[in-house]
């Protein structure tokens, strides 16, 4: 047997090893999935504004325009939920930082002086950061009636000129 | 010289077992909390921001079975050809995964062995993690190749020094 003969077997043998392999594992999935009672849709269509409604109905995104508009008459906190290196980058002006990563060490000095009357703007940076929608559940177990997410607040609030405080100013 | 032989394949012989049985650990071990909890998973997927929505739930429900199914082949020592070098090749796209995502500065949770979005965020000592073990990977599909190719010359009595067992 010839060395390039063994090589062309192995590669058969890889290759049919291989979809046996996933095929077994598509049934396998497909299978477990069919039967248990905590099964999750084969497809379903995920965007973030769709995991920003919570299970009685209410929506926590908030447009661009209102928390504008919330920031301008000065009657809303906003909590910046990226981590204090991105914080002190840049932030929109006034936030106060509430790393969600390290949310247990800024209890007692972020939330425990907040209002939970007070309407409350969580964001974090780009489309799907899960940060400013996972803080915002925290704080609505919490007890915080007004919270809202400003999906990609960060990167929307730059791009539209508004006030922000960065390292360099 | 078959002495010389004889440790030689002890070595190699050592080096299968030992990746063989690492990358199970970790493949089986993985899939473990992703099976469990589909819908944590599915969350993870999602939020590397790769896939088109509609694969979301295809990939979270079918990558735990896959790894599950290719580490029961690299424990039980079988299917070793296709098995390692799905290993290789799903440990490359992770790898490529996470460096993408490093490279993009999306604060992420990893998914790699908890299902669940708030534990495991990416770091750079993640990326090293999955450069070992792609590594391991590869070293064991090289290995499969040359013990199959030493039983072809064994059988056909081409080699008539120390048994790779």
């Amino acid at each position: 047997m010839t060395v390039s003969s063994r090589t062309g077997q192995h590669l058969t043998d890889t290759v049919r090893q291989t979809i046996f392999i996933i095929l077994i594992s598509v049934a396998l999935g497909a299978a477990v999935n069919l039967i248990r009672p905590d099964s999750i849709p084969f497809v379903e269509t995920w965007s973030m504004a769709d995991k920003l409604v919570t299970e009685d109905g209410e929506t926590l995104a908030i447009p661009l325009e209102d928390a504008a508009a919330l920031f301008a008459d000065n009657a809303a906190v906003f909590l910046d939920a990226r981590t204090p290196a991105e914080y002190a980058q840049g932030h929109i002006q006034g936030a106060v930082n509430l790393p969600w990563h390290e949310v247990d060490n800024y209890f007692e000095t972020v939330i425990m002086t907040l209002d939970p009357e007070t309407t409350t703007i969580t964001y974090c940076d780009g489309e799907a950061c899960p940060l400013s929608h996972d803080l915002a559940m925290l704080l609505k177990d919490l007890g915080f009636t007004r919270v809202k997410v400003l999906v990609n607040g960060w990167s929307l609030w730059k791009e539209h000129n508004l006030p922000v405080t960065t390292s360099s100013s | 010289m078959p002495q010389q032989k004889l440790s030689h394949d002890i070595i190699l012989t050592i080096g299968y077992h030992f990746t063989r049985l690492v990358m199970a650990g970790v493949f089986i071990y993985a899939s473990i909390d992703k099976i469990i909890h589909p819908d944590l998973f599915s969350e993870a997927v999602y939020n590397y921001q790769v896939l088109p929505g509609y694969l979301v739930n295809l990939t979270a429900l079918i990558l735990p079975w896959l790894e599950l199914t290719l580490g029961t082949c690299l424990l039980i020592n079988r299917w070793m050809a296709g098995a390692s070098a799905l290993a290789a090749m799903l440990m490359a796209l992770f790898l490529g995964m996470i460096l993408f995502n490093l490279a993009r500065g999306l604060d992420i949770s990893c998914g790699c062995f908890s299902a669940a979005p708030d534990e495991d965020p990416i770091t750079l000592l993640t990326l090293a993690r999955d450069i070992l073990f792609l590594i391991f990977s590869l070293g064991l599909a090289g290995l499969v190749y040359i013990r199959k190719a030493r039983d072809v010359m064994e059988i056909l009595g081409e080699n008539q020094g120390g048994r790779w067992e």
